[in-house]
């Protein structure tokens, strides 16, 4: 194979900024995303009814913030800031409804076959 | 593009950041409003040192990968391979326009027949993508930045061949042809 | 207008061909310059206007013209203007001067270029609808091109059109001959590639036209190619008409397996389905053509393929099960160390080296090939003894050709079209030792006798002398005259001649005179890999129990390994091997997974996945992988890249597709044949596949297939004709 490696090689290339220019405003950013959220899920299950109390929603919330925890470069940051604000307008103005709230917690996915054997049995590829 | 919605968003961020926690609005949606995003940002709005910041460069130090950001599924990342190439001329016709132009190609995953229809089901969200380059570097800087793994088949080149209408005729070699 | 992809709407940046020259005249090589709509390109003296506007990135249009066939000149719809001159000259036949200002684009090359087009399509018929070749057809882009937008064609009402018989040339090519342009693409083809001087043209004017004049069916095995090479839907292909549209289709590229050349194909599949495979152009293997098996017996992928495992019960019928049953009831099976494995001639490199990982693991070092070879001397060690060392594209080039035991115009079709190709352009001369065939180019028949081998290396034949005058000579040995008893000895002797035959002919180091052509298009990686050939120790060795992959040749059969041996099957037919199986594991076919395949010359090369496997198929590898982690051996690789490292950390060339490793030790491999002790036998050498009916069905796929079927019975009636000559087939 020509090339297994999916380490990037752009690197120290020169770009535009999407929101911030530092890692400290990212940072900032973040928080204030983080905050906003923690503010917002204490409202979150009297507003669409959920079964899941605050502790729970606010534990979802954190581990959704960690799981990017390794992300360094800023334009990625602000992205998923971006996201995260997207969600959190719709979650705040109720356009989302019970069901999407819940899949935030992916409790009715059939997990997928992680191991080889579940993989070969189950399908082609 | 993105500092399009940059800006537009920057607007929320900054009033989320400033504004009120939105406890207070649980029972009404018009105070909602309140933290609406008016509009497209206009440049202008943000003065000074920001401004001049945000229309400067930054430099990525780490190799950049936006494969979280892309929207594409963790598991179409990790598990693709890409086929880096070029399109090969048609062999029924003589026309090489759509020949020799990059693109990357997925490997093929399950397709099966639909039981309601018939019609050719996938799994597959990256079944029909195919985007085009330019060059080969580009094609792989596009693969390496969405953290796909990759290779690269190089074009097939034809060799320049002898061509001489009077070898039809000669003598004593056997390219004299036989036949129209 | 911008229905294509912005990247072709950028002028520069598309990317053309690199400019490479033509040395055409070994006296005057200098250049001069020509102008191509006022662009100034160096030429060699000899190149053709439409050469040197290709060099330049102008495209002429043309029907006649094809780089690989002699210059007809006879569509005139190359016609340029070349300023002074008050004629248009055909830029595919007319060689440059020095100076020339050519006008692609002017009002006198438009006008040609209408008025051949108009004429074109005076006589041609509306049939584009029901026209396999519409979407692809160089007539419809061209006259969208280059050709006027109006009709003056009133004569509809009078004498209307022309119209012409359809000819019966075989069940491969369709022919509605009222399409035909006469551009004698065919013909030539007919007549300079494949060999075959059947097509021809009958009449003049209006009435003329292209066929075989007599009820002959055109049987050859490149007979496919005239179906790419005709600019129109004249002659289509006869399996998949009217299935698809080619803007419907996806194409795949992939490597054809049915023989050991590894011609590079394109997988047309709609829906999941196969619909047709086409050639694809590379220029050291099989430049633009295709044979006949690789082509049409893809129809053989739909029938026979075994969809679920089957594992035969007490009352010794084979059920179907599910994987995890067949898995555990073969694991059960696999817990022993007497265990040998045959691999067949479709097996892909992955697939070998996991059940080599396997089989090892479990303390088994039986592995075979299917096909034998000699293991005295050098054996299998040295790859040059069992390589075509000195690569297909070279063979061109050589001045003298030394066939022994081997039919290459059956065994590697597009090996003997170079052949032929050298045969015609290059002064090529053939010696051959083997029994009378027809290789469609004349040769010398040196005899039958194995003597003659011992003759040639001891320099006391007659043809000695010429193979020692000869610049560039080669030997060719067939892989099936190596697989007979007394093989070994003829390798040594033929190591031995081709030793004599560099030093007296003082050949340079990068031209290696011997070459062993293969069959199998397994065979290479599996020598690479570490396989053993041929199938003889397992009748000593009597296994408990049998690994076959995808092997249906019948070289090992039950009675061979008795009553009580637990044969395991793992192939995607049910052929030979399934049938006396114990258990089924079903695999996929060659146009079903990404597999690494290594051609007669050594370059590995890749097929893609272009459909999935039907049922519950599974990939090769995936299965063995599968079945060591529930014996509880776990191979170490879980995916596509990790076995292929695997490939790569036994031997790296095997992951270096299209590139070719030199095969180096040759006179190591000489010196050790010395020591062999086998005799030469007198039994005469000979050819398995001596006819055309002997070409079509080979392997699981081919003889699965109906178009293949049709193709021996289109031979034997072709017999009873009385325009068959005894001589061509």
């Amino acid at each position: 194979m020509a090339s297994q490696v999916v380490k990037s090689s752009i690197v120290g290339t020169k770009v535009r900024p999407l929101l911030s220019t530092t890692k400290g405003d990212a940072r900032v950013r973040v928080l204030g995303l983080y905050k906003a959220w923690i503010r917002q899920a204490t409202l979150i299950p009297h507003d669409y009814d959920i079964p899941k109390n605050e502790e729970q929603v606010k534990e979802r919330i954190r581990s959704e913030f960690l799981k990017h925890k390794h992300v360094t470069d800023i334009r990625v940051i602000d992205m998923l800031v971006i996201k995260g604000q997207m969600e959190l307008r719709e979650v705040a103005a109720l356009f989302k409804h019970k069901g999407q709230i819940m899949s935030y917690w992916k409790e009715s996915i059939e997990p997928k076959p992680t191991d080889f054997i579940s993989k070969f049995v189950s399908g082609s590829s | 593009m993105s500092s399009m919605i940059g800006s537009k968003l920057c607007r929320a961020s900054v009033q989320l950041m400033r504004c009120q926690p939105l406890s207070k609005s649980a029972c009404c949606l018009s105070s909602i409003k309140s933290v609406d995003v008016a509009g497209p940002l206009d440049l202008k709005e943000i003065t000074g040192k920001e401004r001049k910041e945000l229309q400067e460069y930054i430099t990525v130090d780490q190799p950049m990968d936006i494969s979280l950001v892309s929207g594409v599924p963790e598991e179409h990342i990790k598990t693709r391979l890409v086929r880096i190439a070029t399109t090969p001329k048609n062999p029924m016709q003589s026309g090489t326009h759509n020949a020799n132009n990059w693109f990357i190609q997925f490997d093929t995953r399950e397709r099966w027949e639909n039981p309601l229809m018939g019609w050719s089901s996938t799994g597959d969200p990256l079944s029909n993508m195919s985007v085009t380059f330019s060059n080969k570097e580009d094609a792989i800087q596009h693969c390496e930045k969405n953290g796909w793994k990759y290779f690269v088949e190089e074009p097939k080149w034809k060799t320049p061949k002898v061509k001489s209408y009077a070898f039809n005729f000669s003598w004593n070699k056997r390219t004299r042809t036989s036949t129209k | 207008m911008l229905r294509g992809p912005l990247t072709k709407a950028l002028p520069c940046a598309r990317i053309l061909s690199p400019v490479k020259t033509l040395s055409t005249s070994a006296i005057n090589n200098e250049k001069f310059e020509v102008f191509i709509d006022d662009k100034k390109v160096m030429v060699d003296p000899g190149t053709t206007v439409l050469q040197a506007a290709a060099m330049v990135g102008v495209e002429i249009p043309r029907f006649c013209y094809h780089e690989r066939l002699s210059v007809a000149g006879n569509c005139r719809m190359c016609l340029v203007e070349v300023e002074k001159s008050a004629k248009p000259v055909a830029a595919c036949a007319m060689p440059v001067m020095k100076g020339w200002r050519v006008k692609t684009n002017s009002e006198m090359t438009r006008r040609a270029r209408e008025g051949v087009m108009e004429f074109l399509l005076v006589n041609h018929p509306l049939d584009c609808p029901i026209c396999d070749q519409g979407g692809e057809c160089d007539l419809q882009d061209q006259s969208m091109a280059f050709g006027s937008d109006r009709s003056r064609f009133t004569d509809i009402d009078h004498s209307g059109k022309r119209a012409v018989e359809d000819k019966d040339i075989g069940p491969l090519v369709k022919t509605i001959m009222t399409r035909c342009i006469h551009c004698t693409r065919c013909i030539r083809f007919a007549s300079e590639v494949a060999g075959v001087d059947d097509l021809g043209t009958t009449g003049r004017g209006s009435d003329m036209q292209v066929g075989t004049y007599v009820e002959k069916l055109f049987l050859s095995e490149l007979s496919g190619n005239v179906i790419d090479l005709c600019p129109v839907g004249a002659l289509t292909s006869k399996p998949y008409s009217f299935t698809a549209r080619p803007w419907e289709t996806r194409k795949t590229e992939s490597v054809d397996v049915l023989d050991a050349v590894g011609s590079n194909i394109i997988v047309s599949t709609r829906t999941g389905e196969v619909l047709r495979i086409l050639p694809r152009l590379n220029e050291d293997i099989n430049e633009e053509w295709l044979a006949d098996k690789g082509r049409f017996a893809y129809d053989g992928l739909k029938r026979q393929r075994l969809l679920t495992p089957f594992v035969r019960n007490c009352q010794g019928q084979l059920i179907a099960t599910e994987w995890e049953d067949a898995l555990i009831a073969v694991a059960q099976k696999l817990q022993t160390s007497e265990i040998a494995g045959v691999v067949g001639s479709l097996a892909d490199a992955e697939s070998m080296v996991a059940l080599k990982d396997l089989l090892n693991r479990l303390g088994s070092e039986d592995l075979y090939t299917e096909y034998p070879f000699p293991l005295e001397g050098s054996g299998t060690d040295l790859r040059s003894s069992y390589l075509l060392n000195n690569k297909i594209a070279r063979v061109e080039d050589a001045d003298l050709v030394l066939l022994i035991g081997t039919n290459p115009r059956f065994e590697a079709p597009l090996f003997n079209a170079r052949l032929r190709k050298g045969y015609l352009t290059n002064e090529l001369d053939v010696g051959y030792i083997g029994p009378k065939v027809d290789l469609r180019y004349d040769y010398e028949h040196l005899g039958e006798s194995t003597d003659l081998i011992k003759q040639l290396a001891s320099g006391s034949h007659a043809f000695s002398k010429k193979l020692a005058c000869a610049k560039k000579p080669l030997i060719v040995v067939g892989a099936d005259l190596l697989s007979r008893p007394d093989g070994a000895a003829i390798l040594a002797l033929v190591q031995q001649l081709a030793a004599k035959v560099t030093t007296d002919a003082n050949v340079s180091s990068e031209w290696k005179v011997l070459n062993v052509l293969q069959k199998a298009a397994s065979q290479v990686a599996a020598l690479d890999l570490g396989y053993k050939p041929g199938t003889a120790s397992i009748r000593d060795k009597k296994p408990k129990v049998l690994f076959l992959l995808g092997s249906d040749e019948g070289t090992i059969s039950r009675g061979d390994v008795g009553q009580d041996c637990f044969i395991i099957y793992q192939g995607h037919h049910g052929d030979h091997g399934a049938s006396i199986a114990d258990a089924i594991l079903p695999g996929a076919a060659y146009t079903e997974k990404q597999g690494t395949y290594v051609n007669t010359e050594g370059r590995a090369q890749q097929t893609l996945t272009a459909v999935s496997p039907p049922g519950l198929a599974r990939e090769d590898w995936k299965i063995i992988r599968a079945l060591s982690e529930i014996i509880g051996e776990k191979l170490p690789y879980d995916t596509l890249l990790e076995i292929r490292d695997r490939l790569g950390q036994v031997a790296p060339h095997l992951i270096r597709y299209g590139e070719l490793e030199e095969a180096n030790y040759a006179e190591q491999a000489t010196e050790l044949a010395k020591g062999v002790s086998s005799n030469l036998s007198s039994e005469p050498v000979d050819v398995k596949q001596k006819n055309l009916e002997d070409y079509y069905m080979t392997d699981p796929v081919s003889r699965a297939s109906g178009t293949m079927a049709k193709c021996i019975q289109a031979v034997h009636k072709q017999k009873q004709s009385k325009y068959y000559e005894e001589a061509v087939n």
